[in-house]
């Protein structure tokens, strides 16, 4: 049975496009799942190093694209999970190095194979980010509670449906639920109404975030961070299941996050 | 100073006016400026030059002839002397109108030459220009333009309006910095009274 394909973008920058990938494909490799995720930024690949596992690379996606090796040779497998994998970017070549109908072609040939692949894009809308859509049956758009960030993601939702990839949902990463309650961050509320599209998960803000990625450690290994449960959170209601959205702290702010569940 | 150049819509297309006391030098930039700024803003519409009271030399005529033609996608330049006044009607009464509906993302454009009704919202970052009226059945955050081909009858009516920047004809209009009650549905109808862009509580 064929696997399902998912990209993670954002229109802006430094959102947690390679955090949210790397953190959901570990999750849903340790619900035992069959993994891959595809590093779809050539020229400024991440990927790697947050998983740990820049210095096993032999060959990239572009070397797969242009036949100088097979795909099953490119795959890395993850040093904490058999069934994880990662078909990292090239560093020394650009976005044009791929097509979208090669990426296509690629992501097909791998939900031959794995349960699900997770596509990681590069910020902007140009060629990096068509590319990452091009293979991709649903999309997961990372924001942040900035106005900036909400306005790409934005944009990037109404790109999306005209590449005929409906109904994309969100995640809102970095939330403070300190600033939120103090009025001083954008509220859920607030995001989900200009977007008007599902919340697929709330990860609250938290510096062992930074710790984990230059460690090349996702947080979802960790047992206490609530970052990593949000995460986990977000890989089950991938699969499928209804999982409640994890409480931040304060219960006027979980209030209002039950408000939003209520009717989204 | 008059513009030397007047545009009126009528129902067969767009009719423009050469006012025949302004000096040719006048008209011609005129005309010049507003194919620049027109872009394909008339495209499919036919184009009447209006011509009855001027009298150019021949060499005048072909310069004319060559700029009209910067009108991307007009469907037909016709020379007239037909004072076709009784016909024109300003646009936001007469046109058509396009019906969309869907709500309008950040960088997403619609530029119509009729009037424009929204089932959705206009997000920040989206713009919309209708020569007519704009009508939005739903919150205005982006950009609107309505009477973008000059007329100063053409109003803007939705649910909510907080656009970033509302234009109606000629005129420009920022919302106050500092915006009132951000949860409450008020539909509102912006519009030029005295030269100014008033906006008033629509009552249903």
């Amino acid at each position: 049975m064929a696997g399902k394909s998912l990209v993670i973008t954002s229109g802006k920058g430094g959102v947690g496009k390679t955090t949210t990938v790397a953190n959901i494909g570990t999750a849903l490799a340790m619900m035992d799942y069959k993994v891959c995720l595809i590093d779809a930024d050539i020229g400024l690949r991440n990927l790697d190093v947050v998983m740990g596992l820049e210095n096993r690379i032999v060959y990239d996606i572009v070397d797969v694209v242009e036949d100088n090796c097979r795909l099953e040779q490119a795959l890395i497998r993850d040093k904490r999970h058999k069934n994880l994998f990662l078909l990292p970017a090239a560093q020394t070549r650009d976005k044009t190095a791929v097509q979208p109908d090669q990426m296509k072609t690629l992501v097909e040939d791998l939900k031959n194979e794995m349960d699900y692949v997770v596509i990681d894009s590069p910020a902007g809308i140009e060629q990096g980010f068509k590319n990452a859509i091009a293979g991709a049956d649903f999309a997961l758009i990372v924001t942040t509670p900035e106005v900036s960030a909400v306005r790409d993601a934005d944009r990037i939702i109404g790109l999306l449906e005209a590449e005929g990839l409906k109904n994309p949902e969100v995640i809102i990463n970095r939330i403070n639920a300190e600033m939120v309650s103090r009025g001083d961050m954008m509220n859920i509320e607030d995001i989900i109404e200009i977007l008007a599209v599902n919340l697929k998960g709330i990860v609250p803000e938290d510096n062992i975030i930074i710790v984990s990625s230059n460690r090349g450690e996702p947080v979802v290994l960790k047992e206490n961070p609530k970052a990593g449960k949000a995460f986990k959170n977000i890989a089950r209601r991938i699969t499928g299941e209804e999982v409640n959205f994890i409480s931040l702290e304060d219960n006027s702010f979980f209030t209002k996050l039950k408000k939003i569940f209520s009717f989204s | 100073m008059k513009s030397p150049i007047t545009f009126k819509v009528a129902k067969n297309g767009i009719v423009l006016t050469l006012d025949p006391d302004a000096k040719f030098n006048r008209i011609k930039e005129a005309l010049r400026g507003h194919v620049e700024s027109a872009t394909n803003f008339y495209a499919g519409a036919d184009l009447y030059i209006n011509i009855a009271e001027n009298s150019f030399k021949i060499d005048q005529l072909n310069k004319i002839v060559n700029i009209v033609r910067g009108y991307k996608d007009v469907k037909n330049i016709i020379f007239t002397s037909d004072v076709v006044k009784q016909d024109t009607v300003e646009i936001n009464n007469e046109g058509e109108t396009y019906l969309i509906n869907r709500t309008l993302r950040s960088g997403q454009k619609i530029k119509k030459s009729g009037n424009v009704v929204i089932i959705g919202d206009i997000n920040p970052g989206a713009e919309v220009i209708a020569g007519g009226d704009i009508i939005v059945f739903g919150k205005i955050r982006g950009v609107v333009h309505a009477g973008a081909g000059g007329s100063s009858q053409a109003s803007v009516t939705a649910l909510k309006l907080e656009p970033t920047q509302l234009r109606i004809s000629k005129k420009i209009a920022r919302p106050p910095e500092e915006s009132g009650n951000k949860k409450s549905l008020q539909p509102e109808r912006a519009f030029i009274q005295d030269g100014q862009i008033m906006v008033e509580d629509f009552e249903i």
